[in-house]
């Protein structure tokens, strides 16, 4: 379960570049991102946060049942905690978090729709 | 037994039982979960309070984690059950040696309690030692167990990310039957966000409640406003999750959305918003809205965007925000006031206004109010949504001003036009259309040029000319093509700020054209996606908004100005001080309207709106009037020059008319001419005379005349019109109508002698004055004879109550009535209308005056007991009864007459009428054979003594054979005196004959009768006392009276030659 922010309409509200979950950057810094802290390393840590998230997403998804919803799994995010999504994010994550993922085989899919398959 | 000790002991009995608690905990994780957890929550509240030293906030943070803050609980309980015996019954695994402790804690509370010996310290050393051993040895384990937990946590994590969600294809994620289905579900737009959170939080709240909320998810979408999506088994489970949130409209319908939609709703694409570096933007908000910046870089994650543009500094600062800085009043300011213009940024010139301290130098960059500046330009980070993006269309003139610079010199390569020709590529494939020439100028076909065949979409097919694939279909992307023109094309602007101008192509180079303005004679360079081929030559729009080209406007209270070009949106404007504006139309207030403006010129002429005149000093410019201001500024027009569009300002008094004056003829100005005395009676002048409208002819048009030279000399004919020195003149022969000129007509003479037209027309008795048109009044007696009333010609008064000669209401007055329709019966006017408001009027004749009672006050009759006959009673005269003479003065004999109102006292008697025309011509008065030293006639007419009834005689008619001197010496009274053009003539009524005929005598054949005796009435006629009505009261010498007023006591003496008896019964 992720930290649901306070208010909708603010506009400080940071997408996680890789699982696109909503958060406000306090609850970022807090605990960081509930679903790939070890790889991205937000918490405490401002700068991670700022080059790791966006303000620049488009479309919210409250996900409530996330292993149910196809929703969710279209969005490759029903393992993921229940929380607010984006449907798409700007943006790439920071190479190192890249070539992290590369070197553990994981194939890095961009949340900005910009190849889908 | 002392409460400090007793806590010390508690407490250190609770470490105790804490301590073998965790002596024993490595044999029971396995089995005993409780205590193992207890251990981890330690551990993890631990990590809680280095979070609590980073933030206090922490603990006011809602929907943490839930483990967790279970875990802090269950450990907060932990340490308060060392003080609490309740701990006990929780485990029951450790009873027994909490009894145990509880048993050693009261042995040694005993002990203290009794004596404090060595045993006690030594023990409680022991105690202490232990303490701390076992402290290491947790902190080890500790250590282990965090790397170990860490691991498990985050391992896992990691495990997940690398699941096999992303090597799905995405294809193979489309939805399923089996999936549940979207619900769309309108909601109110802008709320869209807020709804999403709300489903999720109240997901959350119902999670655990009796009915919980069995969606599974809900989303939105920006570029959907005003409905969120759904997704759940049913649309009852949509509607059961919307009910009670604000904003949502179920009652709207909950649209399945079907299946093969479902994915496209979250594939929605928003126009991929590129920014590159060297592209440009629009900022969107701020002093800087609108204007057109530059990219320089931008952040890894596509938020910020450095830019580059050109600032706008204000260098006329408020006084109060300059002196020291102060940021509060200038943000206020800057809102309020107009933003500074665009300025490349000038060291000098800032520091000069804002101060040295303000501006810091650093390498070549400026630091000026936390802003950087390079090279003139400001750089500066905006975040990406404040920035649009698209249809930025930057204009040449923009782009220009850009790469010039801040010293305003070109570079060397003043424009780059590709990055420009990139933006508007876009723009470009919208405005191709069927038949425009075109060129390819990229791509495999470049360098194919010919005809837009068709386009469907983007690509465009093209009817290629010449070379070897001419006549040839060319399917063409949309984006390579542009317009072609080739110098000597006439072309027209399409859109932009050009746009309608037209004008002859001189250079192409790549897509930017240069050509020659139609209008402005300038040359003008756009690209060519916005030009046409077009014959037309377009004038541009002349109107912009309610205003058009030369309108006279008003811009401000002090100021307006003369439209003399107008723009796609703007107006340049020439004000009266002779500077030129540039106004959008909402900054104008009013057109104004100087189509009746006059004004004088230097010659004293009047001026008029289109009069071509021409500036006596100056530049001697010509120019047609547009405009008059204030009879002062005058806005002319001249095509040939150049400036201003042709139009410049100059004052009323520097002009001369290029027209020759002479011939300006101005209708309805001459007011000489509307001057009756002026016109010597003999245009009928006044208002409602019906000869108004005519007012302004020449008093020659009309006229009879008979061509006295020339060719046609002898033919006879009317003139129709004069202009100048030429008469149009329709012949009698022929009908014909002919130009000639003024000096060779004479007018005919009804009696058909000739003279010229200039001689005056009087004197020959002409009765010009009896209407409009003089030959027909001079053939055709009025029997009115109006026109005998000199100087108060019949057409001057359309009064239909003076239609009858002797019925002025002047001289009805003499019955000391005002009113003038109190006058008798005798004016069918009044008598046969019902509309007198008087209502005495009602019974004829009868004015109330004389109706009252002598004895009644009578507000119309200061002496109304004078009055004992109804005026009204026509007299039986022979005369006709419209010419009767007036009823009150033949009813009312002898009476002394109140004075009448001034206004009507003019107004004579009427004369006689007189059948003879010839008569008129009889002598005037001031050559009468009459030897008295002054005109007794005019006496009569004066106001002061008129229609008073004084004593006449008739004396010397005899000699001048008037009625062959019948009359002669015979005695009377003079009711009223008449004015004709020649002579004055009285109403006489013959004493002999009471109430018998009066007779119109003419003036100069009367003489006063002067009082006698004492007692006579008489009347004044000359001197201070003059028009008075005294009485005779004794003789005060030979030729000298004592006189009265009438009625009043005060004497005075005056001359017998100034008196004349009066006339009473």
């Amino acid at each position: 379960m992720a930290t649901i922010p306070p208010q909708a309409k603010s506009k400080q509200l940071r997408a996680c570049l890789l699982c696109s979950i909503i958060q406000h950057p306090m609850d970022f810094r807090k605990i960081g991102c509930p679903n790939c802290e070890e790889l991205m390393q937000m918490k405490g840590s401002p700068d991670r946060i700022s080059a790791c998230t966006t303000t620049y997403f488009d479309g919210i998804i409250s996900v409530i049942d996330a292993e149910a919803s196809w929703v969710a799994r279209w969005q490759r995010t029903s393992k993921y905690v229940r929380g607010m999504y984006a449907v798409r994010v700007k943006g790439r994550i920071p190479e190192d978090v890249e070539a992290e993922l590369e070197s553990r085989g994981i194939k890095y899919r961009p949340r900005d729709q910009s190849d889908q398959d | 037994m002392s409460d400090l000790p007793d806590d010390y002991d508690m407490q250190d009995n609770s470490e105790v039982v804490q301590q073998e608690e965790d002596q024993e905990q490595p044999a029971q994780r396995q089995s005993n979960a409780k205590s193992r957890g207890s251990i981890y929550d330690t551990l993890d509240d631990d990590g809680d309070e280095d979070d609590e030293d980073e933030d206090d906030e922490e603990d006011e943070e809602a929907g943490r984690e839930g483990g967790r803050k279970r875990a802090k609980h269950r450990h907060r309980r932990h340490t308060v059950n060392r003080f609490l015996d309740v701990e006990a019954e929780v485990d029951t695994e450790e009873d027994e040696e909490e009894e145990e402790d509880e048993a050693d804690g009261d042995e040694f509370i005993a002990e203290v309690g009794g004596e404090g010996d060595e045993d006690d310290v030594n023990r409680r050393a022991a105690v202490n030692a232990r303490l701390d051993r076992r402290e290491r040895e947790l902190n080890d384990q500790d250590l282990a167990k965090i790397a170990q937990n860490l691991h498990e946590r985050y391992g896992r994590a990691a495990v997940r990310y690398t699941g096999d969600m992303n090597e799905v294809p995405q294809r193979l994620l489309m939805p399923s039957v089996h999936d549940a289905s979207l619900w769309q579900v309108r909601v109110k737009p802008g709320r869209e966000r807020d709804i999403v959170f709300s489903l999720m939080r109240k997901a959350i709240d119902l999670e655990y409640s009796a009915q919980p909320l069995s969606i599974l998810s809900a989303f939105q979408r920006d570029s959907l406003p005003g409905m969120i999506y759904v997704e759940a088994r049913s649309a009852q489970q949509v509607n059961q999750a919307c009910k009670g949130l604000v904003g949502v409209y179920p009652s709207r319908g909950i649209a399945l959305v079907p299946i093969e939609e479902m994915a496209s709703l979250l594939q929605i694409k928003k126009q991929d918003l590129t920014v590159t570096p060297g592209s440009w933007v629009r900022i969107k908000r701020g002093k800087y809205q609108g204007d057109l910046a530059q990219v320089m870089d931008i952040t890894e994650n596509g938020e910020d965007v450095g830019l580059k543009f050109i600032p706008r500094i204000d260098l006329n600062p408020r006084d109060d925000a300059n002196v020291d800085g102060r940021k509060r009043k200038k943000a206020g300011a800057s809102l309020t006031t107009m933003r500074p213009p665009q300025r490349f940024f000038n060291y000098e010139e800032v520091v000069k206004v804002y101060g040295r301290k303000q501006v810091s130098k650093r390498n070549q960059v400026y630091v000026f109010q936390n802003d950087t500046y390079k090279d003139g330009f400001i750089e500066k980070d905006f975040k990406l949504n404040a920035l649009q993006l698209e249809n930025v269309n930057p204009t040449l003139d923009e782009i220009t001003k850009f790469s010039r610079g801040q010293d305003g010199a070109d570079n060397e390569n003043p424009v780059d036009l590709s990055i420009i020709a990139e933006a508007s590529r876009k723009a470009a494939i919208a405005v191709l259309q069927p038949g425009d020439h075109v060129e390819v100028f990229e791509g495999e076909q470049s360098g194919v040029y010919g005809v837009v065949d068709s386009i469907n979409q983007d690509v465009v097919t093209v009817t290629a000319i010449g070379v070897d694939i001419d006549g040839q279909k060319v399917d063409v992307p949309a984006r390579s093509v542009r317009k072609r023109f080739k110098p000597g094309d006439h072309v027209k602007v399409m859109t932009g700020q050009n746009a309608d101008e037209t004008g002859l192509v001189i250079s192409v180079t790549d897509n930017v054209v240069t050509f020659l303005s139609d209008m402005s004679m300038q040359e003008v360079s756009v690209f060519s996606k916005d030009l046409r081929e077009a014959a037309e030559v377009g004038s541009g729009t002349n109107v912009v908004g309610n205003y058009e080209l030369h309108d006279l406007v008003q811009l401000d209270l002090q100021t307006v100005g003369v439209v003399f070009k107008t723009e796609r949106d703007s107006f340049r404007v020439l004000d009266q001080n002779g500077q030129v504006r540039l106004v959008q139309p909402h900054q104008i207030s009013m057109r104004r309207n100087s189509d009746r403006a006059i004004a004088t010129d230097s010659e004293g002429h009047e001026l008029r709106v289109q009069d071509n005149v021409k500036e006596i000093d100056g530049e001697s410019r010509k120019g047609r009037v547009l405009h008059i201001h204030q009879s002062f500024f005058a806005f002319l027009h001249n095509r040939d020059i150049l400036e201003n569009g042709g139009v410049f300002v100059t004052r009323c008094r520097s002009l001369a008319s290029l027209a020759p004056k002479g011939n300006l003829v101005k209708p309805g100005m001459d007011l000489g001419k509307m001057n009756p005395t002026a016109a010597g009676g003999a245009q009928g002048g006044m208002v409602g005379s019906g000869a108004m409208g005519r007012g302004p002819r020449d008093r020659d048009i009309g006229a009879t005349i008979t061509v006295i030279k020339g060719n046609l000399k002898g033919y006879i004919g009317i003139i129709k019109d004069i202009n100048g020195t030429l008469a149009r003149v329709e012949l009698n022969t022929g009908n014909k109508v002919i130009t000639i000129d003024k000096e060779k007509l004479y007018r005919r003479l009804p009696d058909g002698t000739l003279q010229p037209l200039s001689a005056p027309i009087h004197p020959k008795g002409q009765q010009r004055s009896m209407g409009p048109p003089p030959a027909v009044a001079s053939r055709t007696p009025n029997p009115y004879g109006g026109g005998r009333t000199p100087g108060w010609g019949g057409g001057r008064t359309p009064n239909p109550y003076a239609s009858g000669d002797g019925k002025t209401p002047a001289w009805n007055a003499s019955s000391r009535t005002p009113n003038p329709y109190a006058d008798g019966g005798k004016t069918p006017a009044w008598n046969a209308s019902s509309r007198t408001p008087n209502p005495y009027a009602g019974d004829g004749g009868r004015t109330p005056a004389w109706n009252a009672s002598s004895r009644t006050p009578n507000p119309y009759s200061e002496w109304g007991g004078w009055g004992s006959a109804s005026p009204a009673r026509p007299a039986d005269s022979s005369w006709s009864s419209w010419n009767a003479p007036t009823p009150a003065a033949a009813a009312t004999p002898g009476f002394l007459s109140a004075p009448t109102p001034a206004a009507y006292t003019g107004a004579p008697t009427p004369a006689g009428i007189m059948n003879d025309p010839g008569s008129m011509s009889a002598p005037t008065p001031g050559v009468s054979g009459n030897d008295e030293d002054y005109d007794f006639g005019l006496v009569l007419r004066d106001p002061l003594i008129a229609n008073k009834k004084v004593m006449v005689e008739i004396r010397g008619s005899s000699d001048a054979g008037w009625h062959d001197g019948d009359l002669e010496f015979k005695k009377g009274y003079v009711s009223s005196a008449f004015a004709s053009l020649s002579e004055i003539t009285a109403l006489f009524h013959p004493l002999d004959s009471p109430g018998g005929t009066s007779i119109h005598v003419p003036t100069i054949y009367l003489t006063p009768i002067q009082p006698e005796e004492a007692q006579d009435h008489a009347l004044v006629l000359r001197g201070s006392h003059k028009g008075d009505h005294v009485v005779l009261r004794d003789s005060a010498g030979p030729g000298v009276w004592m006189v009265s007023k009438f009625q009043d006591p005060v004497e005075f003496t005056i001359d017998e030659e100034s008196l004349v008896k009066l006339y009473h019964v």
